[in-house]
């Protein structure tokens, strides 16, 4: 299997197209065909019948080999919407007759055509298939279309397929300069977060209640006062990026500025990770984290799946949150 | 397989493609070896890894550019016929192309190339040996085919994958292909064009052994030729009357400076009678016989001795002799007919017969007066001359032989040896010798049976030379040749003998349902199959009446009653000894509940209190004694009780 350059000039609307070699076949069983019946010459009438079951059987076989073919989604890797990403197809050949060569397989998801060169029949191969989604959220993979020369190039057939996958897009992510620039004063941001967590300073000391790690116990403390005192670190803020989104959508902002957001959203994150940063993402009801070095695909498929609210939506900030929202194309705030 | 390799297949399927042209006079044996030998050249440069323009590339378009007048010249000068030179300029396009192909990608081009010279060599070829090419030719041709297909497929997708190997798929398209070609060729429809005529005739120009003339003054020369001139077909009782066979197409009745001619040139139509030609008045004994002929002078039929109705032909002609008969026939090599024949025959119109205007010189005379030994029976003088001749002369088989020029009456009275010719020229001169009338007759003699098919095969080497003589009401055959040495009596091997009806039997197969496969056949065919149909659907019919009528008898219906009775009786039985279970189900299921299998009949129950409560008040008793019955540790029998309760109930609500 081959992935191919973007561009599909074959493609056609409708199930058989004749080809150059076609024509220039058919037009030789014709001229044939008109000798055979002038001269009544039986050597002419059996080249007339090869070609004519030539033309039959090519026609029988490429529509025939095509429609036992089933085509079933495989597999994805992380899909971001704007970007190439790498999925596999399965495609079963069912017939008990015929094998099916040359066969292209083109769809609207797919980022660029591409080729398989033989399947069986009654066999199956897995092709890897490189898929481009233009917006984030939930896509339905719904057709394929597959085309085909196959026997002698007479006619491309085509043929529409069902299949069944469903592929959660996530944002697009914003290119490094200058979308990315606004965010690199988060890198490196050292402050008290003062508040109690997981984390390696200590913030306060309190009483041992059920449920606490022995490890937390503060030893010097509880020898001194008789009984257990434990220590509460505090939250390593400057590893942890708090980003909230604000999918409040007003009237007289469009689509497409609500989608940047998501995407700027989206970039920074993506950022915020990979600097190796904790983040943690507060939606309307929802609140999600992830650790650095971990894979945030939660995260991005709330973001993915995330649709504009045409109210405003009440959500806690504090004074580091970072907030995603769009406001009247002139106010817009972001972090 | 590289592109060199599929380069060379290309140059090989367009030598391939010329080659049953050897075969056929189409054109010349040396354009064709030229074309072999570029091909042949260019082929070589390949192998060897060099570019495939043998001419460089400005002189080939230069010589493509002069082709053009050359072709007008070919056509009217040198080999004067449209068809030749056609084929010549294909062939120089096929070269063209090859060298062209170092230039640009023309495989399409180049394979509509070879197919239109397969083309031509198949439409003139009549022999099977043609399809071990087609079948060649078509393997080669869709291996070509599927690697353009896969080459197209590739450009357009702007992918590369390695080709699979298409040995297999070629093999299988042309199995296909033959299988639906074979299916096709009996059904295209065979209505030629009335208007403008096929340009295909006979290409059969070889030498026959029978000619206008015969000319004892040249030395005749005979070669073994065993090209099927004729196969007749006869049933079994007609055979001990009417072989061996003789076919006659040649009448040879006037003489001249040592020279037999025919007679004078005639020209009549015969008059059709549904179909058939009645040509003489039969009499005795009449069989009928097919017949298969290959057209050797024109259209003339070489029809068996004793022929007096040709059936299967549109029209007849007498012509271009009396008594030679010709068909209505412009395409084709072989025609097929069925003929009657009779144990003897008559003309249908009364003739002058004259004697033959051989010069008897007074020593033949005195021999003829001898031979006929006092008898006045032209029958009987043609007898006695016949039995003289056979017995007391020698036949050489090779005329050459004879050494030196021999005339008719050299022959009877010095050398008293010859060929077929001089045994029929001598007993013609000693009956007008005796004034009565007598010919030569020219055709086939004899003809081998072949076992497989039951014909007798009449060949080319066949030909012979015999006499007819008048006996004032028909011409009556008689053979002064010795009948041991005629032609066809060489006897052969017998796994030789079966080789040769094998292989003829084939070729009948392909001449009879191949080549003159035509409008007739097609519409035999459809009436064969329209009958063939009625006949099945009649026995169908026949059939299922005699069943209805079996199944309508006494003993027929009291078993099938017997069934029935018995399998209500056990239908009776399985419902009496079904479960209280069920039939509470059942009665639940006539009320709108579905018990489930994770249903219990009191959960039921309370389904159907919402639903129906005085049905489930009437019900409530019931499922309360099944259910003391399934689950008390003191067993009930309830399930008689509950099924006659819910009949009783069932009755009530009807």
């Amino acid at each position: 299997m081959t992935t191919l350059a973007a561009g599909r000039p074959f493609e056609f609307e409708g199930v058989v197209r004749l080809t150059r070699i076609g024509i220039a076949f058919l037009i030789f069983t014709i001229v044939i065909g008109f000798a055979a019946i002038n001269t009544g010459n039986n050597a002419l009438y059996i080249a007339l019948s090869f070609m004519l079951g030539c033309l039959l059987l090519s026609g029988i076989a490429s529509k025939g080999g095509l429609k036992h073919l089933r085509v079933e989604f495989d597999s994805i890797g992380e899909a971001w919407a704007g970007k190439v990403a790498e999925g596999k197809l399965r495609i079963a050949n069912r017939s008990r007759i015929w094998n099916v060569r040359d066969v292209i397989v083109t769809a609207g998801e797919l980022s660029s055509a591409f080729f398989i060169p033989i399947i069986n029949r009654r066999s199956e191969v897995t092709a890897d298939a490189a898929f481009l989604f233009h917006r984030r959220g939930l896509v339905q993979l719904n057709t394929l279309d597959l085309y085909t020369r196959y026997p002698f190039g007479f006619f491309f057939k085509k043929r529409r397929v069902r299949i069944r996958g469903e592929v959660i897009v996530f944002p697009q992510l914003l290119d490094e300069d200058p979308a990315r620039e606004q965010f690199r004063p988060v890198e490196g941001e050292l402050h008290s977060s003062n508040r109690p967590g997981i984390g390696t300073e200590i913030h306060s000391f309190r009483d041992y209640v059920r449920g606490d790690s022995v490890r937390q116990v503060y030893w010097k403390k509880s020898a001194s006062l008789g009984r257990w005192i434990m220590k509460q670190t505090e939250v390593e803020a400057a590893r942890v990026v708090h980003v909230v989104v604000d999918p409040y959508k007003p009237r007289n902002v469009s689509e497409e500025e609500f989608e940047q957001m998501i995407r700027e959203a989206a970039t920074f994150i993506y950022d915020a990770l990979r600097r190796e940063l904790d983040v943690m993402l507060s939606l309307p009801r929802m609140t999600l984290r992830a650790r650095a070095g971990e894979r945030a695909t939660p995260i991005f498929r709330a973001l993915a799946l995330l649709e504009p609210s045409h109210e405003p939506v009440a959500q806690s900030i504090d004074r580091h949150s970072l907030v995603f929202a769009v406001r009247r194309t002139d106010e817009r705030a972001s972090a | 397989m590289n592109a060199r390799a599929r380069e060379i297949e290309l140059l090989f399927l367009t030598m391939l493609a010329a080659v049953p042209l050897y075969g056929t006079q189409t054109i010349s044996a040396p354009p064709l070896i030229a074309f072999h030998l570029a091909m042949a050249a260019i082929v070589f440069r390949v192998m060897t890894g060099r570019s495939s323009e043998l001419i460089p590339s400005p002189v080939m378009r230069s010589l493509g550019i002069a082709y053009v007048f050359f072709y007008v010249v070919d056509a009217a000068v040198i080999s004067r016929s449209a068809i030749s030179a056609s084929t010549h300029l294909v062939l120089f396009i096929a070269a063209y192309q090859a060298i062209e192909a170092s230039k640009q990608r023309i495989e399409a081009q180049r394979l509509l190339t070879a197919s239109l010279i397969f083309v031509a060599s198949v439409a003139t070829s009549t022999h099977i040996a043609i399809l071990p090419f087609v079948l060649l030719f078509g393997f080669m041709l869709f291996r070509q085919l599927i690697h353009l297909s896969h080459r197209d497929s590739l450009e357009a997708a702007q992918a590369r994958a390695i080709e699979p190997p298409s040995k297999r798929a070629a093999g299988f398209y042309l199995c296909g292909t033959t299988a639906i070609g074979i299916f096709l060729f009996p059904i295209l429809p065979r209505v030629r064009n009335p208007i403008v005529p096929g340009l295909v005739a006979s290409l059969n120009s070889a030498s026959t052994g029978l000619s206008d003339t015969i000319n004892l003054d040249e030395q005749r020369t005979i070669t073994p030729d065993a090209t099927v001139v004729s196969r007749v077909w006869m049933s079994q009782e007609a055979i001990p009357f009417f072989t061996p066979l003789r076919l006659r197409g040649m009448i040879y009745e006037r003489f001249d400076k040592n020279k037999w001619f025919q007679g004078p040139r005639d020209m009549a139509s015969v008059e059709m009678h549904n179909g058939a030609a009645r040509i003489a008045r039969p009499s005795g004994f009449t069989r009928r016989a097919t017949v298969q002929q290959r057209f050797l002078v024109g259209a003339r039929l070489f029809l068996p001795v004793g022929t007096y109705e040709i059936d299967g032909i549109p029209q007849v002609y007498e012509y271009p002799r009396r008594d030679i008969y010709t068909a209505w026939q412009t395409r084709g090599d072989v025609i097929n007919y069925d003929v009657w024949m009779a144990w003897s025959t008559s003309p249908l119109r009364v003739q002058r017969i004259a004697v033959a205007n051989y010069p008897v010189t007074p020593a033949v005379r005195a021999m003829a007066l001898e031979l006929a030994g006092g008898q006045t029976d032209p029958m009987k003088q043609a007898a006695r001359i016949e039995s003289y001749l056979s017995t007391h002369f020698q036949y050489v088989p090779d005329p050459s032989k004879i050494g030196r020029r021999m005339s008719v009456d050299d022959f009877l009275l010095r050398e008293h040896r010859g060929h077929c010719e001089y045994f029929a020229a001598g007993m013609v001169a000693l009956m007008t010798a005796l004034d009565a009338p007598a010919r030569i007759v020219g055709g086939f003699y004899g003809g081998n049976l072949n076992p497989l098919t039951g014909y007798f095969i009449v060949r080319r080497e066949d030909a012979h030379a015999w006499v007819e003589v008048f006996d004032g009401n028909g011409w009556r055959t008689f053979d002064p040749t010795p009948p041991s040495l005629r032609p066809g009596n060489a006897q052969s091997g017998l796994i030789r003998a079966y080789v040769a009806a094998l292989s003829d039997s084939v070729n009948f197969f392909w001449d009879r349902y191949i080549l003159t496969f035509g409008l007739a056949d097609q519409v035999t065919l459809a009436a064969e199959l329209i009958s063939r149909t009625r006949q099945t659907l009649r026995s169908l019919n026949q059939s299922a009446k005699q069943t209805a009528s079996r199944a309508l008898s006494l003993r027929y219906l009291a078993t099938l009653a017997a069934f029935v009775g018995l399998a209500l009786i056990a239908f009776w039985i399985a419902q009496r000894r079904r479960p209280a279970f069920d039939l509470l189900c059942d009665h639940l299921r006539a009320h709108g509940i579905h018990v489930g299998a994770a249903m219990t009949m009191e959960e039921a129950l309370i389904e159907l209190h919402r639903a129906k409560p005085e049905v489930a008040a009437a019900l409530a008793p019931l499922i309360a004694l099944y259910e003391e019955e399934r689950f008390s540790a003191h067993s009930v029998a309830a399930r008689e009780v509950i099924r006659r309760r819910l009949s009783e109930l069932r009755s009530v609500r009807a």
